[in-house]
């Protein structure tokens, strides 16, 4: 299965991203958009499967820095 | 990675069998970039649509006052470029690499028509999934502009 991926920045103060993934995100995954690093809030299908895709929403908060430096 | 294995994984091309991504694959070309090339810019006369393999790329759109906003980031098996084959129009936006290499296969859009219109099974199939793929950028939108 192939997880296309709508990721959302929950402040909207960066962009978020689209992209595939291998495995389905879940909550507390982190995961790179552009530079910025981001942590999973929320999953949730926003649209049918269909064939070997899966359509998946995801809202992420950024990691705040000193934390992914930890 | 084989260019067949990796068309399979992008969702433009869902539905089409091994032969059929076959004739997809005769038509890309593989192109990398290094972090921050300019891929395409917004305003461009747009000649050819491209499949995302490998690192990201910004969307980057440019308002009439000059200032640029950074849109949305587009990583592995999304597509770019391909309002232009639906509307013919030019550039709506600048693209940017992204990261240390970022791999690209480009298809211009003169063989893509004409594969899809020497096939039609191809040429169905790709334009359903065109339509698809819009309509999921719009939800995106849609979800960003409503969290923010």
């Amino acid at each position: 299965m192939i997880y296309k991926v709508s990721y959302i920045v929950n402040d909207g103060s960066k962009p978020g991203s689209i992209k595939n993934e291998q495995e389905r995100p879940v909550i507390g995954d982190t995961v790179h958009i552009g530079v910025h690093e981001f942590r999973v809030v929320d999953v949730y299908e926003i649209m049918p499967p269909r064939d070997d895709f899966l359509y998946l929403h995801a809202t992420v908060e950024e990691v705040a820095e000193t934390e992914a430096h930890a | 990675m084989e260019v067949v294995t990796m068309l399979k994984q992008v969702d433009l091309f869902r539905g089409l069998d091994n032969s059929q991504l076959e004739l997809v694959g005769q038509i890309t070309v593989q192109e990398d970039f290094n972090d921050g090339d300019v891929i395409f810019e917004q305003g461009d006369h747009a000649g050819k649509m491209y499949i995302v393999s490998e690192g990201q790329v910004e969307i980057i759109v440019e308002h009439s006052d000059g200032q640029q906003n950074p849109v949305v980031f587009l990583g592995t098996g999304q597509i770019i470029g391909e309002m232009t084959l639906v509307d013919e129009g030019k550039r709506s936006a600048t693209v940017k690499a992204s990261g240390e290499m970022t791999r690209l296969y480009s298809i211009l859009n003169t063989k893509f028509v004409e594969l899809c219109r020497s096939n039609t099974d191809i040429g169905y199939m790709i334009m359903r999934n065109i339509a698809q793929d819009m309509s999921f950028k719009l939800r995106h939108r849609g979800f960003e502009a409503k969290d923010s």
